[in-house]
């Protein structure tokens, strides 16, 4: 649970459904805006890590 | 002269009171203000979700800073962690969140805790937008 990538989903899931619900007034856009927020903080910061690993290495 | 049909237009004013009462109390409690406008999906999204974060930020050994103008970060991450209202205020008053420094989580909870309290000022926001008139509820 408390590992870095357990905890940067978590908070992934939460920036994602308070988004979510601010930006959409639909329930079932809320939902897509937040599964889209959520997969791009988690894709970006997998991506991210694995560029500064390669690059920094 | 005839007046042009945007003059004629109703624009509502909006009533002062009440957007400051829906700020105060989407700052105090994440969602309130959205929940008293009827939105109940949204304000229990932000409640929860909000709460979550930021018990989550104290339980991962995070610290609630003080207000200290020596450090302007510290500063920053105090006003922001303050725009918790409530939560913020009652976990202060009851001494908890001095931070574990030597956690290896203690980064990680002051990331929650700064978020949430950033978090809740667009919620405060919208709060503001919604009771002024400038977005339909």
């Amino acid at each position: 649970m408390t590992s870095h990538l357990g905890m940067m989903i978590v908070f992934a899931a939460c920036v994602a459904a308070v988004f979510g619900a601010l930006l959409r007034d639909a329930p079932r856009d809320q939902v897509r805006v937040g599964a889209r927020i959520f997969s791009a903080l988690v894709i970006g910061a997998y991506l991210v890590g694995w560029l500064l690993y390669l690059l920094f290495r | 002269m005839r007046a042009s049909p945007k003059a004629d237009a109703f624009v509502p004013v909006p009533d002062r009171s009440g957007v400051v009462l829906a700020c105060v109390a989407a700052w105090m409690i994440p969602g309130a203000a959205h929940l008293l406008r009827g939105q109940r999906r949204k304000g229990l999204v932000f409640f929860f979700v909000l709460l979550l974060m930021d018990g989550l930020g104290v339980w991962l050994g995070g610290r609630l800073f003080p207000f200290d103008v020596h450090e302007p970060l510290v500063a920053l991450a105090a006003a922001s962690e303050w725009m918790m209202g409530a939560p913020r205020l009652i976990a202060s008053m009851s001494g908890i969140g001095q931070g574990a420094v030597t956690a290896v989580t203690y980064e990680y909870g002051n990331t929650f805790l700064i978020c949430a309290g950033l978090l809740n000022t667009l919620v405060v926001l919208d709060a503001f937008d919604i009771a002024s008139g400038r977005k339909s509820a």
